[in-house]
């Protein structure tokens, strides 16, 4: 072994995955630390750091990371799905007008999870029983269902009163103490799906179909209903952001979620999530799931134009992605 | 008459009007290690495949253990412990060893979490029962020399209690020491008592090794010699005339 430390978290050593990106992982986290730096330094009136500020982060910021956390596990699996914007805004749809009908908060918060994990299935048997690129499955069903929105709405926006039912708007926007549930949802799903994927045979499926998929179907995983999982994972977690969001705004508008999938996809990578299936960590997808928000907040504070995001975006992914291939060589080269 | 472990009788299969698998027989005994040899297109692979379950042969039997058997599938086969090593081994290049080995067959605690230290102590004790020697299951597969990788492929049948073991051109593109290396496993899986059919083009890497050797030529069983009776001229002299 070369000498390389490794971390021991308490619960004794993390999964060899991990052990493979702690080195890569303090990378992130330094990126992820440099970041808040620099923007807490530059901001005006170090407005970055003050506490309103990270309330409103912290609110604000999971709307988007609770998907990356599925996006991830997905490209880990080696599939990609490019219709979560549009499950979003075809759920929240369906909730707020659920709503409309039955006056039930409730009813049209299951239902629209419901229908998230069911689109999530849709792409996935898609995807798998068609053995379609999920790039081109979930192409298709990113149209079908933003389509279907338009079609239905014409492009207005529905009003939404989840205030009448405190309970359930409590859930998704409501507040700990000091801090934003939208956080303590995240931290959730982030263990739970970090507990999948690193420490339970699932995750050991979801490595071996997305490294190769025929030698994992070779040794008996069925590489099928790993894949179709995950993408049941993404769906449910994009009806849980939709929902938020719905709450959140107290509105639905036809442009819900738009260009979530690229931003994931930015996300996952920056978090070490290679393009190619079969790498990746939870605790990687998580840094970059954080880091993305973290960067659009830091540009909106510096009074930076808005669309040099999307310049950042490009480019993070492309330096990102090579400094993982160039990690990769060395961490070769060392052993 | 002894008992065999593998019997293969009559066997034919055709792909469309392709004659590949011409009424071949072949056996493996207990604790054996047979070497399959034979040009390209003789038909090895498609005895292999036939046997595993893989491709259903046309005409007919395999007995395993003194009995008929019929395989819907190669995870069949498996059941049976009949295993193949394919070529690229099967193995997931970036996930570690232990992880590796446990493909598919993860033990696991309540709920399904992995026993990990299970999965790291047993990876490393299937490693060295068949004479590799690494120093910690948390590698990545990919950092690994062609020899090991064989390795722990070969470990990983081992380990799931395989009766027979199916080792496909295990020493191609492999360098002389680790062609040596992955031999000197095999010849452990026999003292383990595994059978192995071991298919190969490289005469001088079976011919050590081997108890007996079938050679196969355009379909047909040409020859099935014991190794005390042979050379590997005359092996070679029938390949190519046979």
């Amino acid at each position: 072994m070369s000498g390389k430390k490794v971390a021991r978290s308490s619960r004794g050593r993390l999964s060899p995955i991990d052990f493979l990106f702690h080195y890569e992982f303090t990378v992130h986290f330094l990126i992820f630390v440099s970041l808040i730096l620099i923007f807490a330094i530059l901001s005006p009136g170090h407005y970055f750091i003050s506490p309103k500020n990270i309330q409103d982060f912290l609110a604000l910021a999971p709307e988007f990371s609770i998907i990356v956390l599925g996006v991830g596990m997905l490209m880990i699996c080696g599939e990609f799905d490019l219709s979560i914007g549009s499950i979003i805004a075809f759920d929240a749809y369906i909730m707020v007008r659920l709503f409309e009908i039955t006056g039930n908060l409730f009813l049209a918060g299951f239902a629209a999870l419901g229908v998230g994990v069911l689109l999530g299935l849709l792409n996935g048997l898609i995807t798998v029983k068609g053995k379609i690129p999920s790039f081109i499955t979930t192409l298709g069903t990113m149209m079908l269902w933003r389509g279907l929105v338009y079609l239905l709405t014409g492009g207005y926006s529905i009003p939404f009163t989840p205030e009448t039912s405190p309970s359930f708007s409590n859930i998704f926007v409501g507040e700990i103490g000091p801090v934003p549930v939208q956080i303590v949802w995240f931290t959730i799903f982030g263990l739970i799906l970090l507990m999948l994927l690193h420490l339970h045979k699932f995750g050991n499926w979801v490595f071996a179909t997305g490294n190769n998929k025929e030698g994992a179907r070779a040794m008996g995983i069925n590489t099928d209903m790993t894949k179709i999982i995950c993408f049941a994972i993404v769906g449910l977690l994009s009806a849980f952001v939709a929902i938020t969001i719905s709450v959140h705004h107290r509105t639905f508008y036809a442009l819900m979620g738009q260009f979530y999938e690229l931003k994931a996809i930015a996300a996952s990578v920056v978090g070490g999530t290679s393009l190619f299936g079969g790498i990746g960590s939870m605790p990687g997808i998580i840094l970059g799931a954080l880091i993305i928000p973290l960067i659009e907040n830091g540009l909106i504070l510096l009074r930076i134009e808005y669309y040099w995001v999307y310049i950042f975006y490009g480019l993070i992914i492309i330096s990102f992605t090579i400094l993982s291939r160039y990690m990769e060589k060395k961490r070769l080269e060392e052993i | 008459m002894e008992e065999k472990l593998v019997e293969t009788r009559n066997i034919h299969k055709w792909f469309g009007k392709v004659h590949a698998l011409a009424g071949v027989d072949l056996e493996v005994g207990y604790d054996e290690i047979v070497g399959l040899v034979g040009d390209n297109g003789a038909g090895k692979s498609t005895l292999i495949k036939v046997l595993i379950g893989y491709h259903e042969p046309d005409r007919g039997e395999i007995y395993f253990e003194g009995k008929r058997v019929n395989f819907a599938s190669p995870a069949d086969a498996r059941k049976m412990g009949i295993e193949v090593v394919y070529q690229d081994q099967a193995l997931a290049p970036d996930m570690s060893i232990s992880r590796n080995v446990f493909m598919g067959k993860e033990p696991t605690g309540s709920l399904g979490f992995l026993d990990r230290r299970k999965m790291d102590t047993e990876s490393m004790k299937a490693l060295e029962r068949i004479g590799l020697h690494l120093r910690s299951p948390d590698v990545a597969v990919a950092t690994l020399s062609g020899g090991q990788k064989q390795g722990v492929a070969i470990a990983r049948v081992l380990y799931f209690r395989a009766k027979l073991v199916i080792l496909d051109e295990p020493t191609i593109a492999l360098s002389i020491k680790e062609a040596r290396q992955v031999l000197k496993f095999v010849e452990n899986l026999k003292e383990e008592r595994i059978s192995v059919i071991f298919i190969t083009h490289n005469l001088y890497h079976i011919f050590p090794i081997a108890d007996r050797f079938v050679v196969l030529s355009h379909g047909k069983k040409v020859g099935d010699l014991r190794k005390e009776s042979t050379s590997i001229d005359k092996l070679s002299e029938l390949i190519v005339s046979g």
